[in-house]
């Protein structure tokens, strides 16, 4: 039986660099109300009444809280959909 | 409300437009590390502040009866409704009255102190005022999302 033959897997730079997650923070905000915040993460972040409530109680009680985590692109998009919707979202890193 | 309030209301609102985009795109943490996202980012924050500041300043000038009745034909409008009416607050809070710290501006009684000139107490008015709006709005289109 012959052997397969394995191709040897390369990893750049790049692609590991493309690997990396991405984190979308929110942070808290004394003007924006507890409900409004809710509709928010429900319409942007396509979660239920309940996860956006509880998301938005971390944020109140911590301070900030991580929304979602993956790829830099859809990161990107809902951060700037977040902003636009005058919550104080970023991106960052994952460690 | 009468028709010279709501010609003032959406006087102020078509002002505080400009401000209100300049004011978004302050707060956001824009991510610098690309030119592209960068530009593509700024356009857009600002392109959708200065239409919510517009679309709240032409359903004030379009409110009818007293008290005034704002009708949003649908939920997508609803939505840029709540949206606009937080960017109105918070280029308020940051360009007219960010002397006053938050703790004094959630006690309604401090809003209508005469020691500070009209325009802020006006301003303040304002700022209270959406703040109501805003909620009313939240529970009639997702009573659920209220605690």
């Amino acid at each position: 039986m012959a052997r397969p033959k394995i191709k040897p897997e390369v990893r750049t730079e790049t692609s590991a660099k493309a690997e990396r997650r991405w984190n979308v923070i929110v942070r808290n905000d004394p003007v924006n109300f507890m409900g409004y915040v809710v509709v928010a993460f429900v319409s942007v972040l396509r979660v239920s009444h309940e996860s956006a409530k509880r998301l938005m109680r971390l944020i109140h009680e911590e301070g900030r809280a991580t929304v979602w985590t993956g790829d830099r692109e859809r990161a990107e998009m809902l951060a700037l959909e977040l902003q636009q919707w005058h919550l104080d979202a970023r991106l960052e890193q994952d460690a | 409300m009468t028709a010279e309030a709501r010609t003032v209301l959406s006087d102020l609102l078509r002002l505080i437009a400009p401000a209100a985009a300049r004011v978004a795109v302050r707060r956001a943490r824009i991510p610098a590390d690309d030119e592209d996202v960068t530009g593509y980012w700024t356009g857009a924050l600002e392109a959708h502040a200065s239409e919510e500041a517009r679309l709240l300043a032409s359903a004030f000038a379009t409110a009818k009866g007293d008290p005034a009745v704002i009708l949003l034909r649908n939920e997508a409008q609803a939505l840029g409704f709540l949206r606009a009416i937080s960017s109105v607050r918070l280029a308020l809070r940051e360009l007219v009255f960010n002397d006053i710290p938050d703790s004094r501006l959630e006690a309604s009684e401090d809003l209508d102190d005469e020691s500070l000139p009209a325009e802020k107490r006006h301003a303040l008015a304002c700022y209270a005022c959406f703040g109501l709006l805003q909620q009313s709005l939240v529970a009639q289109l997702s009573p659920e999302s209220m605690d």
